[in-house]
């Protein structure tokens, strides 16, 4: 580590991979209800809702976290105020807790979920972005201080690379989509077509500008890859992000209220999503192999496995649903689920662990640490990932062919037909507890334990 | 190509597409008030009533949500009137299976938020849900069947597997009820024989569907 501001990064850190394993556990009892709806003390909306917050806010920390990390390095200089730094952070702990909080207590009592000023005090009962009006505006808030730090070390050090210049754009780009789910509309069509601007346009827009630019500088800082040719290809792929997954968001309009052209608009575009996810894995192997010298390849292993898995979980197992004439069919089935979990998790969980491999030893300034924990930890989570993911592709076939095609009632398939399949994903919903459960114990111990001669990774600092 | 070269055409394609995508957007706004029914006080109270609850939180709606409960686009057309108000309220009490829990919805709420699905139901959602392609099961050709047929009973009722679960379970409804003129009256008036139970009477229902139907019933063993 070169710049003391970079420290800052690991509170974020920690506070991320604590609301990880808290979002596996809530994961895991929402797998449970499946099979016994009253299995818990909260219901399951409650608990589906904890448990799809508390990823998307960890995913946002953990990036968060690793731009405090990159800004300093490619600026060159210490982050424009660490006190603010500080300030956005602990801001944001109490606002996410507050926010927790009132789910929990929605989940007692119903009731409490009061409108006050127009707006409902404790859930806006929008997928996703459920977090209360008055916490929105403090999220908001957050991210523009943070954004704000950010631009102004960049902007103080006159250093303008193209690796923080496009993770800041992604951030920005970010920060504004947020915005088309602060209004209240009376259609409920007119409603889930903004409400898909934040979420498509997040998760298929400004999240890969954001892993495209991480990409590169993870690339380059252990393979002391040359930037020309990083930043050039990193263009050309959130390029290809933003061609394809601007109109690709057409996907999500077809069944909605919305008119039929989106069918052809969102078929065409949306097909060509995974040509730019691809090109990131060729991107991944192509850089080693030319660039053998490899410091932390822990770290390179896990940004090679973000590389391939988000092509398969969102590239993949996006595109075989993404036609209408098939989504006609499976629109809102378990398959969807199974594309979800596997995006994510390649997508963007790898991604901000492998963010955290390989900055977290600069930061704690070791040279080597132990790698065995941080493997084991990646096939139990992988592994367990990828079963959970076949378990619901299997229950999503069940349920298009049995629900959509034979025409069984939906409690029907729910109940006998897929019990097997929600009793598997539970099983290996354990297992994956547990690789979460040995990285969060990495996490804590990385660079603080003696190293083991047997498999110690080389973190020396590159010259890039 | 020079880095420059490639970043600015990342920039301004960018925003080229974003451009026609706004486009497109203010197009489909302009066309999506006149693909669905007005939107009258009471649906819109009814939509406030749906976030109130989050039911989301388990259901999903024009196919988008949680994959926990069944989708709440088309609820209301196959269900009888006063049915979904009732369950509602009190959903164990109306299906004691249900996996729903009370939330404490008040008689007046489940009026709108039944308003409010209603709306959806007819939402021109071009073609979806699709309507199922496979016939599963055959049922014998006998007069009883017609008139199960014609008054939907599969709605809400369920015979080998094909059918509704909001009402039990009728595959073997005889070896529970094996006397005919308990059906002949429950049909009539489901609650003067079940005070508590939420199925509609059918008084339309002429005296010869009425034997032809419990006739049926009463072979479900
Ligand atoms: C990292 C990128 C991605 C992530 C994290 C992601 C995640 C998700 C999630 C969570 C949903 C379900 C949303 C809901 O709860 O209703 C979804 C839906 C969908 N995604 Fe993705 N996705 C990604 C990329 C893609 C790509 C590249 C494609 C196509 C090639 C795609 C195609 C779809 C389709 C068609 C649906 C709608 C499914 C339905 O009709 O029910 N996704 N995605
Ligand atoms: C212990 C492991 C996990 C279990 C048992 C689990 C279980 C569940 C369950 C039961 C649901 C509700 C699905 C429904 O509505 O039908 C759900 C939703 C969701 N989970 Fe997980 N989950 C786990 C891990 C993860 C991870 C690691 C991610 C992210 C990478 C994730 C992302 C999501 C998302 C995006 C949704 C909402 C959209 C959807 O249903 O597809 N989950 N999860
Ligand atoms: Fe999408």
């Amino acid at each position: 580590m070169k710049y003391e501001s970079q420290k800052i990064a690991q509170h974020f850190y920690t506070f991320a991979i604590l609301l990880f394993f808290v979002q596996v556990l809530v994961g895991l009892i929402a797998a449970l209800q499946f099979i016994w709806p009253d299995f818990f003390l909260l219901k399951f909306n409650v608990i589906r809702d904890l448990h799809i917050n508390a990823l998307v806010v960890w995913l946002l920390l953990g990036m968060m976290g690793a731009t405090y990390f990159v800004v300093p390095e490619e600026s060159q200089s210490e982050l424009w105020s660490i006190p603010l730094a500080k300030f956005q952070f602990w801001a944001t702990v109490v606002a996410i807790t507050a926010v927790i909080l009132g789910y929990i207590w929605m989940g007692f009592d119903p009731q409490a979920n009061k409108y006050i000023f127009g707006t409902l005090l404790l859930n806006e009962g929008r997928e996703y972005i459920e977090a209360p009006r008055w916490a929105d505006w403090l999220i908001a808030l957050s991210v523009i201080l943070f954004l704000f730090n950010n631009f102004m070390t960049m902007y103080k050090s006159k250093r303008w690379t193209g690796i923080q210049g496009t993770l800041l754009g992604g951030l920005t780009f970010l920060t504004l989509m947020y915005l088309p789910g602060m209004f209240y509309t009376k259609s409920m069509v007119k409603d889930q077509f903004w409400w898909w601007w934040v979420v498509h346009l997040w998760v298929e827009g400004s999240w890969e500008i954001i892993a495209g630019a991480l990409l590169a500088f993870m690339l380059m800082k252990v393979t002391n890859a040359p930037r020309h040719v990083l930043e050039r290809w990193m263009y050309i792929e959130v390029a290809l992000v933003l061609f394809t997954g601007i109109l690709g968001t057409g996907h999500h309009y077809y069944w909605i209220g919305t008119p039929k052209y989106w069918l052809w608009v969102g078929g065409i575009f949306s097909s060509l999503e995974p040509i730019p996810l691809l090109l990131m894995v060729w991107d991944a192997f192509r850089t080693t192999r030319k660039h053998r010298v490899i410091s932390n390849r822990l770290g390179l292993f896990y940004a090679t496995s973000h590389a391939i898995f988000n092509f398969v979980g969102a590239g993949l197992w996006g595109v075989i649903h993404t036609l209408p004439q098939v989504n006609k069919w499976t629109h809102g089935t378990q398959i969807t689920t199974a594309h979800g979990h596997l995006a994510f998790y390649g997508a963007y969980v790898l991604l901000v662990i492998s963010m955290i491999y390989i900055t977290l030893p600069l930061i704690r300034g070791v040279t080597e640490f132990n790698t065995s924990r941080g493997y084991r930890s990646f096939w139990w989570m992988t592994i367990s990932m990828v079963f959970i993911v076949l378990s619901l592709t299997g229950a999503g076939m069940v349920q298009t062919y049995m629900e959509r095609l034979v025409g069984l009632d939906y409690v029907t398939v729910k109940a006998n037909y897929n019990l097997w399949f929600w009793a598997l994903r539970a099983i290996f919903g354990l297992g994956f507890v547990y690789g979460v459960f040995l990285f969060v114990l990495d996490f804590f111990k990385l660079g603080r334990e003696p190293v083991e001669a047997a498999a110690p990774a080389n973190v020396s600092e590159t010259t890039a | 190509m020079s880095n420059r070269g490639v970043r600015n055409l990342f920039v301004f394609g960018s925003l080229f597409f974003f451009v026609i995508f706004i486009a497109l957007t203010v197009d489909t706004m302009k066309k999506i008030d006149k693909r669905a029914p007005e939107i009258t006080e009471e649906v819109d109270q009814g939509k406030k009533l749906w976030h109130k609850y989050d039911c989301i939180g388990c259901h999903t709606i024009l196919g988008n949500g949680s994959y926990f409960a069944p989708d709440l686009t088309k609820i209301t057309v196959n269900k009888p009137e006063g049915y979904l108000e009732k369950f509602l309220v009190h959903p164990r009490k109306v299906k004691p299976s249900a996996a729903m829990p009370e939330l404490g919805i008040t008689p007046d709420e489940a009026k709108k938020i039944v308003a409010f699905l209603d709306w959806t139901s007819k939402v021109d959602t071009n073609g979806w849900p699709p309507k199922p392609v496979l016939a599963a099961y055959r049922m014998p050709q006998i007069p009883g069947v017609t008139v199960y047929q014609k008054y939907n009973c599969s709605a809400c009722h369920m015979i080998g597997g094909i059918g509704g679960t909001s009402g039990p379970d009728l595959t073997h409804v005889a070896s529970r009820k094996p006397d005919i003129e308990w059906h002949k009256r429950h049909i009539r008036d489901p609650q003067s024989v079940v005070p508590s139970s939420a199925m509609p009477p059918f008084p339309q229902i002429s005296d010869e569907e009425l034997n032809q139907l419990a006739d049926y019933l009463i072979t479900l063993k």
